[in-house]
């Protein structure tokens, strides 16, 4: 096992650098660079290619490759064009953000989603299940930008029940009164992101049940005359849950990742609202640190996948 | 999917069809306005509470950057939320002409080519040490540094003796600029190598309006200015509020800075929180704020949303600035930085330009997807500059029969549906247009639909509008992609509206238009003989004529910077005669928005 772990931890590394040379690559081959568009009636074009001199983009790609590399080894992921802060911090700041937001939306996905599934698959045709499908299928129905604006509109903005805008009041002081303030931030857009997230694995979840309720070994215990609780408890739940164990991995390496309606809409500055707007002002340092971050956490999403479905099916042993 | 795509072309198209449906082929109107009128103030009614917190909206799709100082700050959004501490250095009167009585007065020396700056006595920073005269030069260190990550040097800051030197890293101090009180002084005289009337307006790029506080940034490196926590966390304002809070993208919340110059502000607090232009509207309708800060506030398009909110007043004024298409006809030499026209290029030809603005329906687009908030701009000079603005000049109003006797007179036959070039070769017009909102696109649309009815096959570049840095690319470069003949976009002209973009060496005269008249009459609005005013204005309007009649630049579009503000406001003005005290003035009557 953990050789496997380790081996595959090396064929991390050419894949994290053939990334790094694409994602580098493409980010200098879009139309564009971090200074088109900075006009204004007493802008200086020596005073841009200036800048730009100093920003070394007239380099040669390699080379500026190269000094992206070398910073690279250093801690040093650069300095944003667009926020003149260095890469790093703006990064720490806002994955701070997104982690809340994040987290949060998780815990609850997974809190709502799994009972609900069971539930449904359990109680197949049964109105309970009904009304789960109802609500999966309209929020499936429904772009998730339409539901969050509703959302904002009614328990924001006519209710005032939670706050509309940012991660935290402006006027929030003190650590505990931060935290409290974070928290009812949070609510709204995670509630609401957490809702429309959980359709996938209701329905998921609701076929696997149905599936396994038809399997043999649970005509095999159900004959041998195992309670239907203990039935679902020990047999069919934990096959169930197999294929979204699958995927845990990416969700918790997928916390980063950010979402850009939910923190566009609610103004929240999170991970996707900076990747996209690094993307439109070709903020380069910013995109090749994020594109290589999310690579990263792409790889070691599918090794933790891989390495929690080892460990809850015995059937899967990877050598 | 392939359905709703069809549905929304088809909404597009019948919005076109309509507005077109509804234009007769000639409009009358030779002085356009909007159709949305609103007042430049709100005074508001009753006392002030003077514990009261001011609420304020900052529309944006992104964060803000954090930078609290203008000699950094690239983007209005930073300039917006540190409003309440950045103050200028200089009042305005409304024609934006420098008056005393602000923080500083300055002082024009035709004969010494100086410009002196004094500082008002009791000018302090919001940790109460003087702002001195050290501060005023220091600023321009910081602009012109040769490691400074600053975007706002210019070439007229190099008309400061002895600023070219320092640029280049070849002095270490600026030469003419002179403190003749000393460091801690109130005095600072700047020498120019030349002075010319725009000197004595605000905005003009030679004298830069703020101050930097020396003795708190003096340990950062110029080069680390921009990320040092002097910058971002501690910043120090000598404007009515000092900051109290920021956090990072989202919000900014100030008090009042105790060691403020003038009467202490009329309120308590401020708080500026950024609102996405998706969720502005319902933010305004449930009255979270008292108004919006800065030029871009609630997106024209929500207008109907807001138009009449109950407790807010629409307030506005023009925007000095304006839409306009530029023709290519020419290039820029990159040997000799000049910009040179081609006889060879395909709107060459000045009937053919001045048939194109002819043909736009440019009245019907405002008032149909302006929301009557935009009107059809009539010179290069927006009407916001009351002085300068020529108010007869009639512009392009849409004329096809005009238009279509221009095309036949020049030449321009028709073979089939389409015009041919004067010597019978086939005539395709490229547009590069960039991408915007849904009634920009149908805003592009109709504008090829009015160019096909006078027999030009124009087509949009690339088959569709383009994105942003795609299209500055195309446009930006020195010699024009062989798919883009003519270009729409948008410029800014500050609070000073010599026509430096349309120079035969400006980077930003992207379709290359140079002649002499042209030079002359720019050089006419700043020579010697305009500091009289009335000269002035002649040569600003035989400019505004000349331009309009040349149509290698087509004035397009002007719209109002506008904001809803709520009745509980006192003071709230965009006037340019209030713009630099206006945050120490503004109140609010009772603690929340009513």
């Amino acid at each position: 096992m953990w050789k496997t772990v380790l081996r595959r931890v090396l064929i991390m590394i050419p894949e994290v650098i053939v990334l790094s040379v694409l994602v580098f690559l493409l980010a200098k081959a879009m139309p564009g660079d971090p200074f088109t568009g900075s006009i204004g009636p007493h802008t200086s074009a020596a005073q841009i290619h200036q800048l730009k001199v100093q920003a070394g983009l007239y380099n040669p790609w390699y080379q500026q490759y190269w000094n992206w590399v070398v910073h690279l080894f250093h801690g040093n992921l650069g300095t944003s064009f667009q926020y003149q802060e260095p890469v790093t911090r703006i990064i720490g700041e806002r994955a701070i953000n997104t982690v809340w937001l994040a987290l949060f939306t998780m815990v609850l996905t997974y809190a709502i989603a799994i009972p609900m599934g069971l539930y449904a698959g359990r109680h197949q045709n049964h109105i309970g299940d009904n009304i789960i499908r109802v609500y999966t299928f309209v929020t499936m129905a429904i772009p998730p930008f339409v539901i969050l604006l509703i959302a904002l509109w009614i328990f924001g903005y006519v209710l005032g029940w939670a706050p509309t805008t940012g991660s935290v009041s402006a006027t929030a002081s003190g650590t505990m009164g931060t935290v409290l303030s974070r928290l009812q931030h949070i609510i709204l857009p995670g509630l609401v992101a957490s809702l429309t997230g959980t359709v996938n694995i209701v329905q998921y979840l609701r076929s696997e049940v149905i599936d396994a309720k038809h399997s043999d070994y649970v005509r095999t215990a159900r004959s041998k005359g195992v309670p239907t609780t203990n039935v679902f408890r020990h047999h069919i739940l934990r096959n169930s849950l197999l294929p979204i164990a699958a995927f845990a991995g990416y969700s918790i390496t997928g916390l980063l990742g950010g979402s850009v309606v939910t923190e566009m809409i609610f103004s929240y500055p999170g991970m996707g609202l900076l990747f996209l707007n690094s993307i439109s002002y070709r903020d380069y340092t910013v995109i090749t640190a994020l594109v290589l971050l999310y690579g990263l956490l792409n790889l070691l999403g599918t090794l933790l996948s891989d390495i929690i479905l080892t460990a809850v099916d015995p059937r899967v042993r990877v050598q | 999917m392939k359905k709703s795509k069809l549905a929304l072309a088809g909404v597009a198209a019948l919005s076109v069809v309509t507005l077109a449906a509804c234009s007769n082929g000639s409009s009358s109107s030779s002085q356009p306005t909007t159709a949305v009128k609103m007042p430049q103030s709100y005074s508001g009614s009753g006392k002030i509470d003077q514990n009261g917190t001011i609420k304020a909206a900052e529309v944006n799709d992104a964060p803000f950057k954090g930078l609290t100082d203008e000699a950094l700050i690239s983007n209005a959004e930073d300039s917006d939320v540190f409003g309440p501490g950045l103050q200028g250095l200089f009042n305005t009167d409304k024609n934006y002409n420098y008056k005393d009585g602000g923080p500083a007065n300055i002082k024009l020396s035709r004969a010494a080519k100086t410009l002196t700056i004094t500082l008002r006595s009791n000018l302090k920073w919001s940790d109460g040490s003087p702002v001195t005269a050290k501060d005023v030069e220091y600023a321009y260190e910081v602009l012109g540094n040769k490691d400074s990550t600053s975007q706002q040097f210019s070439a007229n800051l190099e008309k400061i003796k002895g600023m070219t030197a320092y640029h280049q890293g070849k002095s270490s101090t600026i030469s003419g600029i002179e403190m003749p009180n000393g460091e801690k002084g109130k005095k600072v005289v700047i020498h120019y190598t030349a002075v010319n009337p725009s000197m004595t307006h605000s905005g003009n790029g030679f004298v830069w309006e703020y101050a930097e506080p020396y003795e708190h940034i003096k340990n950062v490196p110029i080069k680390k200015l921009a990320s040092s926590s002097e910058e971002r966390k501690t910043p120090l304002f000598y404007g009515p509020y000092k900051l109290k809070k920021v956090v990072e993208g989202e919000s900014t919340s100030w008090v009042r800075n105790p060691y403020y110059w003038g009467k202490k502000a009329n309120a308590k607090a401020v708080t500026i929180n950024v609102v996405s232009t998706s969720a502005a509207a319902s933010a305004f309708k449930s009255h979270k704020y008292d108004f919006t800060v800065g030029i871009q506030g609630i997106a024209n398009s929500q207008y109907p949303n807001v138009k009449k909110l109950s407790d807010y007043t629409n307030v506005g004024t023009p925007q000095l600035g304006y839409g306009y298409l530029g023709f290519m006809v020419g290039h820029m030499d990159s040997k000799t930085g000049s910009n040179v026209m081609d006889k060879s290029s395909k709107v060459a030809n000045k009937s053919l330009r001045q048939a194109m603005a002819y043909a736009m329906n440019t009245d019907a687009v405002e008032k149909k997807f302006g929301n009557g908030l935009g009107k059809r701009a009539t010179t290069l000079i927006p009407s916001g500059f009351s002085q300068y603005h020529d108010k007869s000049a009639k512009g392009y109003p849409l004329n096809i029969k005009k238009a279509n006797k221009l095309l036949d007179d020049a030449g321009y036959k028709k073979k089939g549906k389409w015009r041919q070039t004067p010597d019978g070769k086939k005539l395709v017009l490229h547009f590069a247009a960039m991408k915007s909102g849904t009634t920009h696109e149908q805003t592009i649309q109709n504008y090829l639909q009015q160019w096909h009815k006078i027999g030009l096959d124009v087509q949009l570049t690339g088959g569709k509008t383009m994105e942003m840095n795609a299209f500055y690319d195309a446009i930006q470069a020195p010699k024009p992609p062989k798919n883009v003949d003519f270009f729409e976009a948008a410029w800014s002209t500050g609070t000073e509206p010599t026509p430096t973009m349309y120079t035969a060496d400006a980077p930003f005269n992207m379709g290359h238009f140079v002649s002499k008249e042209n030079t002359d009459l720019i050089n006419n609005i700043n020579n010697q003989k305009a500091f009289k005013d009335s000269y002035r204005k002649t040569q600003f309007n035989k400019w505004q004529e000349y331009m309009n009649q040349q149509a290698a630049y087509v004035p397009e579009s002007e719209t109002l910077t506008w904001t809803p503000v709520n009745h509980r406001v006192k003071n709230f003005t965009y006037s340019p005669a209030h713009n630099n005290t206006a945050w120490a003035e503004y109140g609010v009557t009772s603690s929340n928005p009513k």
